[in-house]
C-alpha cells in the first residue's frame, strides 16, 4: 500500500544532488583546508595553492614531545572520565539534580570554581585532577542516556525472569546490563568526544602543566605566533574520535534495532 | 490435596480493595479459568500469586508448600504473559535455556526438555532466531516453551491469546488445549474473553467487582448460571422478571416454566436464546422485529409483552421475516438468578 502524497512529486534526484553537494562541500572542504595548512611549507596572500609542500610540519608537531603527551592526556583523561561516568554508584539518582546542575553553567564558570576546589585538595594541575573536572562534564550527559535506556525496560521483562528463578543479581547480569549496552555505547561514545575536545575546564585546572589536544591546539593560536600548520595538524587529530563515532554510530544503530524488539511488549 | 489453594487471599489498596478475601482450590492438572472484565480483581490474584504484589491478607499453598511470603523466583510458577516477555537479546535457544540456567539443571536434563518443548511447540525450525524474528503466534508459542521447560507446578497464563489476530488465536487455542494434556500441567488462565474460557477450561472462575462470583464447569455455568453476572457474562441471555412459587415460574407474556427452586415472589430468569424455540403462528403473542443470518444460526429480536426477547434458530431452518407473527415456547431450563453481590463497591 502506498500513500499518495498530497503535493506533486517534487524532482527527488535534483534535491537528492543539491543536498548531498552541500554537505560534501560543508564537511569536506574545511578538512580539505586543514589537510593543505598542514602540508603547507610556505603559504602566501594571492595563491591559492600552498607555494609548497612538505611533511616538516607533522615531524614537528608529532616530533614535539608536548604533542605526544597532549595526546596522550587526552585520551587517558576522556577514558577516565567515561569511566569513572559508567560505574554505578550508590545514591546516583539522589545526585543527578546536583550532578545535572554544571551542565546550565558555562564550562568556564564550572572550572573556575572546581579549580579552587582542587588547588585546596593539591591535586589541581594533576591529570587525575583534569579527569575529575571532565567527569562534571560528562556526567550529567551519561546519566540522562543511562535513564532512557533503563526506561525502555519493561516490567514484565524482569517479571518473567524473576518467575523463571533468577534473582536480582542474575537479573542485574544477564538482563539490565545487556539491554543498556547501546545506552552504554551511545552514552560512552559521546562523554568520550565531549570529554577529548573539552577546552575550557581542562585549561582553567590543568594548563600549563597538563596539555591536552585542544589546549595545545590554542597556544598554536595565540595572536603572537599563529602558527597555523601546527594547527591545522591538531585539527585533524582531533578529528580522529568523530570517525570513531561515525564508525561505532553504525554499530550502535543496529544494536538499537535489536532493542527495538522490545517495541512489541 | 488440591495442588494450588488460596485461603481467602485479598488485597487493599488503603481504602480500596482490590480484591476480596478469596478462597479457591485448583486440581494437579486441572486447567482453571480465571474469567472477568477489567478491572473485575483477576490481574490483582494473578500478581499475588506470581509475587510482585504482596496479599494483605490469606494463605497461598502451592504442592504442600506455603509460598504467599516467598520471592517470585523461589515459587516454582511459570508465568506466559500477554506482552511475550521474551528476552530481546537471546535466541529462542537461549530464551528456553535462561529457566533451567538459572536454575542449575544440569545439562543433558536441560537438552531434554528443551528438545521435548522446542518439538511440542513445534518451534525446531526456530532454535537459533531472535524473538524479533518471528511472527506474534511464534513468539507466544517461545514463551510458552519458555514455561512448559521448567515443569512447574503451577502454570499462570495472564491473557497470552489477545494479542493475536483472530484466525491465530483460534488455532492457538487449540494448541494450548493439547499441550495442556501433553504436559498434564495444573494452569491458571486468565482472561475477559469468556468464548476462550469456554473452549478452554475444566473450570471457570467468574470474577467481577473484586470478588469470585461463582465457579464451575463451562457447561454448569452456561446452563444454571445462578447469578445475574454469570448468566450476562457467559454468552447471550434474555433476563425475565418472572413471579416464583409451587417450584415453577410464570413469565411476563403469561406461560408457565417448571424451576429447580422453591423460591417465592418475584425473581430474575435466564433464558438463553437457543432455548426459545420460534413457531410461525398468525395467532402468536410474539412479533419478530430483528433478524440476522450469521451462516450456522440465525438470530432474532421478538417482541413479546413489551419486551425484546433474543431468539436463535438453526441456520438450516427457513428464515422468519420481519413482522412475522411468532408463538414463543421455552424448551430448555430456565435458571433462577440471584443478584450478584456486592457489585463494585471498591472501584
Amino acid at each position: 500500500m502506498t500513500v499518495p502524497s498530497l503535493t506533486s512529486e517534487p524532482p527527488r534526484p535534483l534535491v537528492a544532488t543539491v543536498l548531498f553537494l552541500t554537505l560534501a562541500v560543508s564537511v569536506t572542504l574545511p578538512v580539505v583546508l586543514l589537510v593543505l595548512w598542514s602540508l603547507s611549507g610556505r603559504w602566501s596572500f594571492p595563491n591559492l595553492l600552498p607555494n609548497e609542500l612538505s611533511l616538516d610540519n607533522w615531524w614537528q608537531v608529532l616530533g614535539d614531545d608536548g604533542i605526544g603527551r597532549a595526546a596522550l592526556n587526552s585520551l587517558t583523561i576522556a577514558v577516565g572520565a567515561w569511566a569513572m561516568a559508567k560505574v554505578p554508584m550508590r545514591g546516583k539518582r539522589a545526585l543527578e539534580m546536583f550532578i545535572l546542575a554544571p551542565s546550565i553553567i558555562p564550562g568556564i564558570v564550572v572550572g573556575v570554581s572546581v579549580g579552587q576546589v582542587l588547588l585546596t585538595l593539591g591535586i589541581a594541575y594533576t591529570t587525575f585532577g583534569v579527569i575529575l573536572v571532565q567527569t562534571i562534564g560528562t556526567l550529567p550527559l551519561m546519566i540522562r542516556l543511562l535513564t532512557a535506556s533503563f526506561e525502555t525496560l519493561p516490567d514484565e521483562l524482569i517479571h518473567a525472569a524473576r518467575s523463571l528463578g533468577a534473582g536480582p543479581l542474575a537479573i542485574f547480569r544477564h538482563l539490565i546490563l545487556p539491554l543498556a549496552v547501546p545506552g552504554l555505547m551511545a552514552g560512552g561514545l559521546l562523554s568520550f568526544v565531549g570529554s577529548f575536545e573539552e577546552f575550557d575546564k581542562t585549561f582553567v585546572t590543568g594548563a600549563p602543566v597538563i596539555q591536552t589536544l585542544p589546549t595545545k591546539l590554542y597556544t598554536y593560536l595565540d595572536p603572537y605566533s599563529l602558527q597555523f600548520p601546527l594547527a591545522a595538524i591538531v585539527s585533524l587529530i582531533l578529528l580522529l574520535p568523530v570517525l570513531v563515532v561515525f564508525i561505532a554510530a553504525g554499530r550502535i544503530m543496529r544494536d538499537d534495532l535489536m532493542a527495538g524488539g522490545m517495541g512489541k511488549l | 490435596m488440591a495442588e494450588l489453594q488460596l485461603h481467602s487471599v485479598g488485597k487493599r489498596f488503603g481504602d480500596t480493595v482490590a480484591l476480596r478475601p478469596t478462597s479457591l482450590e485448583v486440581e494437579k492438572g486441572e486447567f482453571v479459568t480465571v474469567l472477568g472484565p477489567s478491572g473485575c480483581g483477576k490481574s490483582t490474584l494473578l500478581r499475588i500469586l506470581m509475587g510482585i504484589t504482596e496479599a494483605s491478607s490469606g494463605e497461598i499453598v502451592l504442592n504442600g508448600r506455603r509460598i504467599e511470603a516467598l520471592p517470585p523466583d523461589k515459587r516454582d510458577i511459570a508465568m506466559v504473559f500477554q506482552s511475550y516477555a521474551l528476552f530481546p537479546h537471546m535466541s529462542v535457544r537461549k530464551n528456553l535455556a535462561f529457566g533451567l540456567e538459572m536454575r542449575k539443571v544440569p545439562k543433558d536434563e536441560q537438552r531434554r526438555r528443551l528438545d521435548h518443548a522446542l518439538q511440542i511447540c513445534n518451534l525446531a525450525a526456530y532454535v537459533d532466531r531472535m524473538p524479533r524474528q518471528l511472527s506474534g503466534g511464534q513468539q507466544q508459542r517461545v514463551a510458552l516453551a519458555r514455561a512448559i521447560v521448567m515443569q512447574p507446578s503451577l502454570m499462570l497464563l495472564d491473557e497470552p491469546l489477545s494479542n493475536l489476530d483472530a484466525k491465530l488465536r483460534d488455532s492457538l487455542r487449540h494448541d494450548l488445549v493439547a499441550l495442556h494434556r501433553q504436559t498434564g500441567s495444573t494452569s491458571l488462565y486468565v482472561t475477559h474473553d469468556q468464548a476462550e474460557a469456554m473452549a478452554m477450561s475444566d473450570r471457570i472462575v467468574v470474577m467481577n467487582g473484586g470478588e469470585v462470583v461463582e465457579i464451575g464447569t463451562p457447561v454448569s455455568l452456561y446452563r444454571n448460571p445462578r447469578h445475574v453476572f454469570t448468566a450476562s457474562f457467559l454468552g447471550q441471555t434474555n433476563l425475565m422478571p418472572v413471579e416464583a412459587g409451587n417450584r415453577q415460574a410464570r413469565l411476563p407474556w403469561g406461560d408457565v416454566v417448571p424451576l429447580e427452586s422453591n423460591h417465592r415472589g418475584a425473581a430474575v430468569v435466564s433464558l438463553r436464546p437457543e432455548n426459545l424455540a420460534l413457531t410461525p403462528d398468525a395467532a402468536g403473542h410474539g412479533e419478530i422485529t430483528a433478524v440476522s443470518f450469521m451462516g450456522a444460526q440465525a438470530n432474532y429480536v421478538v417482541r413479546i409483552a413489551d419486551f425484546n426477547l433474543k431468539a436463535s434458530r438453526s441456520g438450516g431452518e427457513a428464515l422468519l421475516e420481519i413482522g412475522a407473527r411468532v408463538a414463543v415456547s421455552v424448551t430448555g431450563p430456565v435458571s433462577l438468578l440471584a443478584e450478584t453481590p456486592a457489585l463494585g463497591r471498591a472501584a
